[in-house]
C-alpha cells in the first residue's frame, strides 16, 4: 500500500511534471521556427516602420537631413501615381476575387463527382497554380499580341465582326492598350489561381455530410436547387477562407504586372499596382525608406480588408 | 649615448616606413603610381546582354591578363535583375571591386554615396580623361562635380533606313532635316507599310526635343525645362508623326521593339543605336539597311546612352580595380572591346569600328542620358502620358508636359 499511496500521490506530481516536460518539448521544437518568424517576419515589419521615417538608401540614412518623420507618407499620399496604383489594385481585387472564387467552386463541384479520371482532372486543373508565373505571363503576352494566337483564332473562327462591334479591331493589342490590359491580366490570373481555390473548396465540400444531400433528395430537390440552397450556404466557412486568402493575394499583385507592363506599369499606368510602385521606389531609385512607407500603407490596407471580411462573413472556418 | 640616439633613429625609421607604406598602397600622391606593381584579385561584375558581348569582353580581359599578369580578374556577371542584386551587395558593404553602372541610374547611385570618386587618382596617376566624349563622361559626374565612373562604351542614336524601300519610293538620299523627313513620310507609307516605327518613350523623343532647342531640365539641373515652348513644339511634332498615320509604336505593330519592325520589313525608318547591328545580323540578315545621322532640327542633338565601370566606396581592392578600369577604358582595352562591333567606343582616340562611323559621329552632339536622382519616376511619367496621348490620337503636349513637370518637381524636392 506504500505503492498505493505512492501511486495516489505521484500521478498528480508526475502529471504536472509531465505537462511541464511536454510543454518544454513543445517550446523547444517550435523555438527555431518561432525565432525565425519573429526576427524575419515580425522584426522586418518593425524595421520597415522604422526606416519609413527616414530617407534610407542601401548604406543607411542618406542625404543632409535624413530624418523625415511622416513626410514620406505625406509624399506618397499626395502622389497621383500612388492613387492610380491603389485604384488599379482595388479594381483588380474586386473583379478577380469573385471571378476566381466562382471558377474555383465550379471546378470543385465538378471534380467532386465520381467520374472517370477524377484524379487526373484534379491535377490538371491545379497545374497552372504551380507553374512558373514568369513563364505563363510571357506566353500570355505572345498569345495576346496583335499578331498573336488569340487574334488569329478569332479571325479563323469568324468572330471578328462581333469583336468589331465591341470596338476591338482585328489586330487589337490586348495587353498594350490601357483599357484592356488590366482585364487581360485578371482573366489570366483567374485561370491560374482557379486550381488553388478548387482545392480549398474541395476540402470544404467533402466536409459536408451525405445525410444533408439524402434529405434534400428525399424532399425532391433538383440538382440546381440542391447546390444553391443546400451546398452553397453550407460552404460558408470555405467562402470565408477562400475570400480572405484571395483578397490578401489580390492586393499584392506584382509578378504579372511587371512582366506584362514593365517597371513603368505601361500602358499608361494601367498595370501599376501598389507592390509595383513599391518595387520601383526601392530598386530604381534606391529609396528604401519611401518603399517601406508604401509597404506599411499596404499592410494597413490588407489588415483592414481582412478585419472587414471577418465582420461580414462572421466566423472562422470550422476545420 | 646609445639611448640618446635611439629615439631619433626610431623616429626616422618610423617615418621611412610610413612613406614606404604610402607608396605601395598608392594612397599618397608623393610617389608615382606604378600599375605593374599592383597585385591581387579584382572581383569584376556587370551584366551580359548577349553571347557576343561575352566573347568581346573576354578578348579585352585576355589583353589585360597579358599586360598585368600580377592581377587576377574574377569575372562574376549578374544574370538576375542587376539593380536588385547590387542593392543587396551595397547594403552588405561588399560590392564588387569594379562593376557596371547604367547612366540613367548613376545620379541615384552617386547621391547615395555608393561609388568612389575618381578625380584624384585620374590626376595623380596620370589617366587622361580628355579623350572621352563629354556626352558620355558627364553622365557620371556627381552633383559635387566629381567623376564617379568612366564610360566603357557609348551609343548615340542614328537613323536606320531600309534602302530598298526608299529607292522604291523614289527617294534618292535619306532625309537630313525635319522638313525632309516629313516630306518623305507619306511617300513611304502605303498599304500596311508605315514610314516609321517610333518608340513612344522619352529615350527617343528627348533627342528631338534637344534638336528643337528644348530640354528636360535646366542647364543647372535645378528646375524643369520640359514646359518650355521649344520642348512643347518638339513633342507636338513627334506626336503628329503618329497622328498623320506615318508612324506607329512597336507594340501596335505587333513587335517588341522597332528593330523587329525593321527586320520584318513593316517600316522604312527607325531611330535606334548601335545595338541594332548585332541583332539584325543574327536575326534578319536579309534586310538591306544603312545608317544615316538623325535628321536635324533647329540644331543637331542626340542622346548618349552609356554604362560606366565604377569602383564602389566599400570595394576591397580599389588599386587593382583602378588598373583594370584604366586598361578597359583606355585606348588599348577599349579597342579590343569595340573592334568586333558589339559596342562603340566612348573615346575619340579609338577608331570607330567598320560601318559605325555615323553612330560614333553622333556622339559629338550627344547629351548624356543621365539627369537627377529619382529619374525613373520622371521617365515613367513622361512615357505613360505619351501613351495616353497616342491612345487618344492627339498631338496635344499639355498633359505630357504637366505630368513630367510634376514628377521633376517632386524629384527635385525630395
Amino acid at each position: 500500500m506504500a505503492g498505493g499511496t505512492a501511486t495516489a500521490a505521484s500521478p498528480r506530481r508526475s502529471l504536472g511534471q509531465d505537462r511541464r516536460q511536454e510543454a518544454l518539448a513543445g517550446y523547444g521544437l517550435i523555438a527555431i521556427p518561432m525565432i525565425l518568424f519573429l526576427v524575419f517576419q515580425i522584426g522586418s515589419i518593425f524595421f520597415a516602420i522604422y526606416i519609413s521615417l527616414w530617407k534610407w538608401g542601401p548604406l543607411g540614412p542618406t542625404g543632409l537631413n535624413p530624418f523625415r518623420g511622416l513626410r514620406n507618407y505625406e509624399t506618397i499620399l499626395g502622389d497621383p501615381i500612388f492613387w492610380k496604383a491603389v485604384t488599379n489594385t482595388l479594381y483588380y481585387t474586386v473583379i478577380w476575387v469573385p471571378l476566381t472564387m466562382a471558377l474555383g467552386l465550379f471546378l470543385a463541384v465538378i471534380v467532386n463527382q465520381k467520374i472517370r479520371g477524377q484524379t487526373f482532372f484534379r491535377a490538371a486543373f491545379y497545374f497552372p497554380a504551380i507553374a512558373s508565373s514568369a513563364a505563363i505571363t510571357t506566353l500570355f503576352i505572345f498569345i495576346m499580341g496583335p499578331d498573336g494566337l488569340f487574334n488569329g483564332l478569332r479571325q479563323a473562327a469568324g468572330l471578328n465582326p462581333l469583336f468589331q462591334l465591341l470596338g476591338f479591331g482585328p489586330t487589337y493589342n490586348w495587353l498594350g492598350e490601357s483599357r484592356t490590359a488590366m482585364n487581360s491580366i485578371i482573366i489570366l490570373n483567374a485561370w491560374t489561381t482557379s486550381g488553388t481555390f478548387m482545392l480549398f473548396y474541395l476540402a470544404s465540400l467533402q466536409s459536408i455530410s451525405h445525410e444533408v444531400y439524402e434529405a434534400a433528395a428525399i424532399d425532391g430537390a433538383s440538382a440546381w436547387q440542391t447546390f444553391w440552397k443546400v451546398t452553397f450556404p453550407l460552404l460558408r466557412p470555405g467562402h470565408y477562407f477562400v475570400a480572405t486568402v484571395a483578397v490578401i493575394g489580390g492586393l499584392q499583385l506584382f509578378d504579372q504586372a511587371i512582366f506584362a507592363g514593365g517597371q513603368g506599369g505601361e500602358p499608361n499606368n494601367s498595370l501599376t499596382t501598389i507592390v509595383l510602385f513599391l518595387f520601383r521606389s526601392a530598386i530604381s531609385d534606391f529609396n528604401f525608406g519611401y518603399a517601406a512607407a508604401v509597404g506599411i500603407i499596404l499592410l494597413v490596407v490588407i489588415m483592414a480588408a481582412t478585419l472587414i471580411q471577418r465582420r461580414l462573413f462572421g466566423q472562422a472556418p470550422s476545420w | 649615448m646609445r639611448n640618446r640616439l635611439a629615439l631619433p633613429l626610431v623616429a626616422l625609421l618610423v617615418l621611412a616606413a610610413c612613406t614606404a607604406n604610402n607608396t605601395t598602397t598608392g594612397g599618397s600622391s608623393a610617389a608615382a603610381f606604378d600599375p605593374s606593381s599592383v597585385s591581387g584579385t579584382v572581383v569584376f561584375s556587370g551584366w551580359q546582354a548577349s553571347k557576343d558581348e561575352g566573347v568581346a569582353l573576354q578578348a579585352a580581359l585576355d589583353g589585360f591578363k597579358a599586360k598585368y599578369p600580377k592581377i587576377t580578374v574574377n569575372y562574376q556577371p549578374i544574370a538576375t535583375d542587376y539593380a536588385t542584386a547590387m542593392a543587396a551587395k551595397f547594403s552588405a558593404h561588399q560590392p564588387p571591386d569594379l562593376f557596371y553602372v547604367d547612366s540613367s541610374v548613376a545620379p541615384d547611385w552617386i547621391s547615395q554615396g555608393l561609388l568612389y570618386p575618381l578625380d584624384d587618382w585620374a590626376s595623380s596617376r596620370n589617366f587622361d580623361t580628355s579623350q572621352f566624349f563629354p556626352g558620355y563622361l558627364d553622365a557620371f559626374k556627381g552633383q559635387d562635380g566629381k567623376i564617379y565612373g568612366f564610360p566603357k562604351d557609348g551609343n548615340a542614336l542614328g537613323m536606320a533606313y531600309n534602302k530598298d524601300m526608299l529607292t522604291a519610293a523614289g527617294i534618292t538620299a535619306p532625309p537630313t532635316t525635319w522638313d525632309e523627313l516629313v516630306a518623305d513620310a507619306p511617300k513611304l507609307t502605303s498599304g500596311s507599310q508605315k514610314a516609321f516605327c517610333l518608340s513612344s518613350t522619352l529615350d527617343r523623343e528627348l533627342a528631338f526635343i534637344y534638336q528643337n532647342g528644348g530640354a528636360l531640365l535646366s542647364a543647372d539641373k535645378k528646375s524643369a525645362a520640359i514646359d518650355s515652348a521649344a520642348s512643347k513644339q518638339a513633342i507636338t511634332w513627334y506626336l503628329d508623326l503618329f497622328k498623320n498615320g506615318w508612324g506607329d509604336t512597336p507594340k501596335n505593330l505587333g513587335d517588341d521593339w522597332c528593330g523587329t519592325s525593321l527586320g520584318k520589313k513593316k517600316v522604312a525608318i527607325i531611330f535606334e543605336g548601335g545595338w541594332l547591328d548585332p541583332f539584325m545580323k543574327s536575326t534578319y540578315p536579309g534586310v538591306n539597311y544603312a545608317w544615316a545621322p538623325l535628321p536635324k532640327g533647329k540644331q543637331a542633338g542626340n542622346l548618349g546612352f552609356t554604362v560606366s565601370y565604377s569602383i564602389g566606396k566599400d570595394s576591397a581592392n580599389k588599386d587593382a580595380a583602378w588598373v583594370l578600369l584604366t586598361y578597359l577604358t583606355g585606348p588599348e582595352g577599349m579597342k579590343l572591346w569595340t573592334q568586333g562591333g558589339v559596342a562603340n567606343p566612348s573615346r575619340k582616340d579609338v577608331p570607330a569600328p567598320a560601318g559605325k562611323e555615323v553612330l560614333v559621329a553622333g556622339a559629338a552632339d550627344a547629351h548624356p542620358w543621365s539627369f537627377i536622382p529619382g529619374f525613373s519616376k520622371i521617365n515613367d511619367a513622361f512615357n505613360n502620358a505619351m501613351t495616353a496621348a497616342l491612345e487618344a490620337k492627339s498631338d496635344d503636349p499639355t498633359k505630357i508636359v504637366n505630368d513630367t513637370k510634376t514628377a521633376i518637381d517632386q524629384a527635385l524636392n525630395s
